[in-house]
């Protein structure tokens, strides 16, 4: 079986070498003469007023996980269609009950006002 | 020394390279793009167990989707470095009481007489029509449907967990709301005055 897989080993191989060739290329041969004021971080040429990192929306993170729950309930479907004749209505109706269940969840988040940005 | 193991121990030492990377790098973006190179090897070790599918779901799902959540938590904490940093002394009896534990206990499993290459044999190879979603489909909706099922429910638990957690109403916020803006007409805007021009006599 993984003789199918080869393309996509050598796919990764030259995938890898062009994102990491230049690169080391660059760090190899180009000149480099670094001093304190070049390396040190500037907004339109002032001081830098405060740092990068700063604290998002919890919102975002809302987002992101109810993304990730219907992500996974994306998973299961694709063995599922696969299969599906070989499983007959037992897998169908298996399938059928996942999906109220998670249309419920749906359901409870819609009406929540999860989905709304304000 | 097969290409097959060749490339499994490419990915296996990229995949405990990154994981050292991940404990060991002080600033904790780079931990979690480190998370990231680890799982796709991890992946890459999975599909040499052949199984492709869970491979795959392993790039979707953690890659594209746990490990964004990652860096929005990362991102979201705010952390100062150096506050971070100072901990370390007192903190390291706990850990390398953890990690022996941990060691031990690996020891204990790799060790016993139920685990070895003599015990256990590796499973033999399958053709290249093989298809291991086919066969997880196959047993995934049937045999283990209660098992199928409870997943949905921890996920919807999950759904419910997270809102309730996290979702905060803003009455102050200030928007707009677009379906009255569309059924606006232009009588509620403007307002249009016949007057008599006015003329300097």
């Amino acid at each position: 079986m993984l003789e199918n897989y080869l393309p996509v080993l050598v796919f990764l191989g030259v995938g890898m070498a062009i994102g990491v060739l230049p690169i080391a290329m660059g760090f190899l041969l180009a000149p480099r003469n670094p001093y304190s004021e070049k390396l040190s971080p500037f907004e339109c040429g002032f001081e830098a007023f405060e740092d990068a990192r700063m604290k998002f929306d919890v919102r975002y993170y809302l987002v992101a996980i109810l993304f990730i729950i219907f992500d996974l309930e994306i998973a299961f479907l694709f063995p599922w269609a696969i299969v599906l004749d070989e499983i007959g209505m037992v897998g169908f109706i298996a399938m059928a009950v996942f999906l109220g269940i998670l249309v419920i969840g749906f359901i409870y988040e819609w009406m929540k006002g999860a989905l709304e940005w304000e | 020394m097969t290409f097959e193991l060749f490339i499994f121990y490419v990915f296996a030492t990229v995949t405990v390279a990154s994981a050292v990377v991940v404990i060991s790098s002080r600033n904790p973006v780079y931990s979690a793009l480190a998370l990231v190179l680890t799982f796709f090897s991890c992946s890459g070790i999975w599909m040499l167990a052949e199984a492709e599918f869970l491979a795959i779901v392993l790039v979707l799902v953690y890659v594209g989707a746990v490990m964004v959540l990652f860096l929005f938590v990362v991102m979201m904490l705010d952390i100062n470095i150096a506050v971070l940093s100072q901990g370390f002394m007192s903190y390291l009896p706990v850990g390398v009481g953890v990690a022996l534990a941990v060691v031990a206990e690996m020891a204990l499993l790799v060790g016993s007489k139920y685990f070895g290459a003599d015990i256990i044999p590796p499973p033999e190879r399958h053709v290249a029509e093989y298809n291991n979603t086919a066969e997880l489909g196959n047993v995934l909706y049937t045999v283990h449907m209660y098992a199928f099922e409870i997943a949905s429910v921890i996920l919807l638990v999950a759904i419910i967990a997270a809102i309730v957690l996290t979702l905060r109403k803003r009455p102050l916020t200030r928007y707009q709301s677009p379906e009255k803006q569309v059924a606006v007409r232009r009588e509620d805007r403007i307002r249009v005055i016949n007057m008599k021009a006015e003329t300097e006599e």
